[in-house]
């Protein structure tokens, strides 16, 4: 779609903004798709065609990025208060941009600085937020699962920024966006992608197992064998509806020929849990180093959802080096979330 | 027929004789029992034997067992309504004293009477523990104020405070007349201290019931480990947590046992293949062994927790495995259900299966609910905070009759683990479940052809806290009368 020649976006159909002279309404970025989802908690609701509907709004949403003042009137008047339970930065910041970049009203909580830390439950926290006038709540929690009990208690749409180790459904679709823009050919189908890290631990992993495998990836996971338990088992028994994926604690036989391979963060209570001995161990034995990704493609892509320890999961060269796609995720989540958010605002359930 | 005398048969409920009530009122408490039960299935696991009879009840004695053969039991069959002496409960919590919001003991018994229970054995995780006389004078207090005719029995704690390190006052708790020590809901974590316990109460000739889960697998587990662990990600729970502790449980009974005679260890909620194995073993060695299951591990799944809503039977691929729910797409509600949350959590399809194998087989010596009843605010939270357990006093009955009903094991085999197994494990300490006459009456009569629907507003406990909400279930209890006297009675019987 060329986004230049449509110069905003059609707003939801309730949303309370009349269109202004210079916010011509454009047709619907996807015309031929449907956003049936009221709320996004989780990737494994997502079929092929909803995750094509959000590649294409979200190149809409870059043509709006690309202009020189990147920021439209979708959502002007739209109440969107962001609860994370759990410190971020990039991904707080990422989906308060976007908002902002359709005009919602966005409201930052803290759960640190708020009554949470005084013990008001989740419920009530969710309830205050809808009474205070937000149509949509992202949320980030240590606790798996805790958004769809928000999403239970909230009538506008929940957003899920990462829950535990479960999901974090805006980042596998940022990576999926990057990787079919990186990727020859523009599709993941067939392509072999290789996690690498702490899988277990790891809500981007989870989620882009779901997503990647759904797009028809060839999908990889690795790390030390502590860190995959449980995904053997998972991989036996397949992702529903899609071909599976492979688990492998052999780097080598993982990054060989791969078109993309993506480190995840490896957390320092790993080791006072027992389950690597060092990280000076796990860096020399799964670190991402240059070497070892001459195994993989020769423009095999390399990612990261941050943040990153460079020297230990990823050398500092490879982080940096050209076939490095870590900044187009971070600029790329942007756009992801814009759409993300205005396919929601206009959800019908 | 005698005015003033209830009647039931012919495969549905009916009321006899003076307006609406069937039996004379009693001034205090609940109303001696004086029914006439004509044309039911009769279940008696002390003579076992099931088949068409009446029983007659006067003034809260069973006066007359009849056992109809030929032209007479026509048409009367194991579907229609049933008489079976009245159940037991091994281990509920009922959470008197100190978390009264959640259960009474009053309304832990009517919660009892309504599932067809009429001995329930209290935990003493209270606040305070039961681990001193006085806790358990205040909960018989409680039970003989509530004027329910349900038997509280009590488990005294094993340690004070439940703490695990000093023993608590076993002797003089079993001369008030405990039925047995658990420290569940905690585990006993000292080897040692487990060792002592063990020693000691068989001294006192009571049993050790202990809650089999090796903690230092558990730190922070929410779901069984495997698939939907993993998928959901949700700290795992591995099975061997549950086997580690049972084998430790049984290395120990089987020294105990050479020095004490006395010595016995009962398992409560065993909920694994592999744990139910060892004591398989053990009961084959000859150890004094007993265990339970729940009705929620052998009818439920891990499947659950991401929101399935199949039974564990139904949840079972033809090689024995367990199905995968997303294939399947028997995903129906949401995930992460906090009344899908227990200890020790659902397990997977293939350990179902293996509980009821085990009450087959005998390996399990009765079903025990496990009644865990919680308030909103501890429970309605996120997954991961929400405390364990299910209220399922009431689902009990119903949920091990949608396992008869599917085939899974015989109708004697639920009656009796829900009766005559558990009271065997309380040694004497229970009246002896069977229809026998001239006894009190007590038992439970139920309609096998009548489904109910699991219905929070209908639950006499507190605790609301069931993923079974909404659930048809069979078996819907019409009346039990618990040592001669009306418990419950369904409105419209």
């Amino acid at each position: 779609m060329n986004a230049a020649a449509d110069p905003a976006l059609a707003v939801p159909d309730d949303a309370a903004v009349p269109a202004e002279s210079e916010a011509t309404v454009i047709a619907n970025p996807a015309p031929a798709g449907r956003w049936g989802h009221r709320h996004l908690l989780d990737v494994d609701v997502l079929s092929e065609s909803d995750l094509d509907l959000v590649m294409r709004t979200a190149d809409t949403m870059a043509g709006v990025l690309a202009r020189p003042i990147p920021k439209v009137p979708t959502l002007r008047g739209w109440g969107i208060t962001i609860l994370f339970y759990e410190a971020s930065t990039r991904t707080r910041v990422s989906f308060e941009v976007a908002a902002k970049n359709l005009s919602a009203d966005v409201v930052n909580i803290a759960a640190a600085s708020s009554s949470v830390s005084k013990g008001e439950s989740l419920i009530d926290t969710v309830r205050t937020i809808e009474a205070l006038g937000a149509r949509m709540l992202v949320m980030r929690h240590a606790t798996s699962g805790a958004p769809y009990l928000a999403a239970e208690h909230f009538s506008g749409s929940v957003l899920n920024g990462g829950d535990g180790w479960h999901a974090h459904p805006t980042q596998a679709l940022l990576d999926l966006y990057t990787l079919r823009a990186r990727l020859p050919g523009g599709s993941v189908r067939g392509k072999k992608i290789v996690i690498l890290g702490d899988v277990l631990h790891s809500r981007v992993a989870r989620s882009n197992l779901w997503s990647l495998t759904a797009a028809g990836a060839d999908v990889w996971v690795c790390g030390p064998s502590t860190l995959l338990r449980g995904f053997e088992t998972w991989s036996r028994a397949g992702v529903a509806g899609s071909r599976g994926f492979t688990v492998t604690s052999d780097l080598r036989a993982a990054l060989r020929d791969a078109d993309a391979v993506m480190a995840l963060r490896i957390q320092r209570e790993r080791m006072a849990s027992g389950l690597l001995p060092s990280l000076r161990e796990y860096a020399a034995r799964f670190g991402l180093t240059r070497e070892r990704l001459a195994l993989a493609k020769p423009d095999a892509l390399v990612m990261h959802p941050g943040p990153m320890n460079e020297g230990v999961e990823i050398a500092p060269d490879v982080a940096s080096g050209a076939q490095s796609v870590i900044e187009d995720q971070v600029a790329n989540g942007v756009a992801v979330r814009m759409a993300l958010l205005y396919l929601l605002a206009g959800a019908r359930e | 027929m005698s005015a003033g005398r209830g009647r039931l048969g012919g495969g549905a409920l009916s009321s006899g004789g003076a307006p609406s009530s069937p039996v004379a009122s009693s001034p205090v408490g609940a109303r001696l029992a004086d029914l006439e039960i004509s044309r039911a299935w009769l279940v008696d696991p002390a003579s076992e034997r099931e088949g068409p009879g009446e029983i007659v009840v006067e003034d809260g004695i069973l006066v007359a067992v009849t056992w109809l053969e030929g032209a007479e039991a026509v048409g009367i069959d194991a579907t229609s309504v049933v008489v079976a002496p009245g159940l037991v409960d091994l281990h509920a919590h009922l959470r008197e004293p100190g978390n009264e919001d959640a259960e009474t003991v009053a309304t832990g018994l009517a919660a009892a009477a309504h599932g067809g229970f009429t001995t329930v054995c209290a935990m003493p995780n209270t606040d305070p523990a039961a681990d001193d006389p006085a806790v358990v004078v205040r909960m018989r207090d409680a039970a003989a104020a509530s004027g329910s005719p349900v038997e509280l029995l009590v488990h005294g704690a094993v340690t004070m405070a439940r703490g695990g390190e000093q023993l608590a006052r076993l002797g003089e708790l079993a001369d008030i007349g405990v039925v047995g020590f658990s420290d569940d809901g905690s585990p006993v974590r000292s080897a040692t201290i487990f060792r002592n316990a063990l020693t000691y109460a068989g001294m006192l000739g009571l049993p050790i019931l202990d809650h089999p889960e090796d903690g230092s697998q558990t730190e922070g587990a929410e779901a069984n480990e495997g698939l939907v662990a993993t998928v959901l990600g949700l700290r795992g729970w591995p099975v061997a947590a549950e086997a580690v502790a049972v084998a430790r449980d049984l290395a120990i009974l089987a020294e105990v046992v050479r020095e004490v005679a006395g010595a016995r260890l009962h398992l409560t909620h065993v909920s694994t293949a592999a744990s139910l194995d060892l004591v398989r073993r053990a009961k084959a060695d000859g150890l004094p062994v007993t265990c339970d299951v729940t009705p929620h591990h052998l009818a439920l799944s891990d499947e659950w927790v991401a929101g399935a809503r199949r039974f564990a039977w139904a949840a079972l691929a033809s090689d024995g495995s367990a199905r995968d729910p997303w294939r399947d797409e028997a995903i129906v509600a949401a995930p992460y259900d906090p009344s899908t949350r227990v200890n020790p959590p659902l397990r997977s399809a293939m350990d179902a299966a293996a509980c009821r194998t085990a009450l087959r087989d005998g390996t399990a010596d009765a079903i025990a609910t496990d009644h865990a009843p919680h308030t909103d605010v501890d429970k309605v939270v996120e997954f991961g905070l929400a405390a364990n357990g299910i209220s399922g006093i009431e689902t009990a009955l119903g949920l091990t009759l949608a396992a008869v009903d599917a085939g899974e094991f015989s109708l004697p085999t639920a009656i009796r683990a829900l009766t005559s197994g558990p009271a065997a494990v309380l040694g004497g300490r229970t009246a002896a479940r069977g229809l026998v006459e001239g006894a009190p009456a007590d038992l439970v009569v139920f309609d096998r052809s009548a489904t109910w629907r699991v219905d929070a507003e209908a639950f006499a406990s507190k605790g609301k806290n069931t993923p079974l909400l909404g659930m048809e279930l069979p078996g819907r209890v019409l009346l039990t009368v618990a040592g001669g006297r009306i418990a419950y009675e369904a409105p419209d019987a």
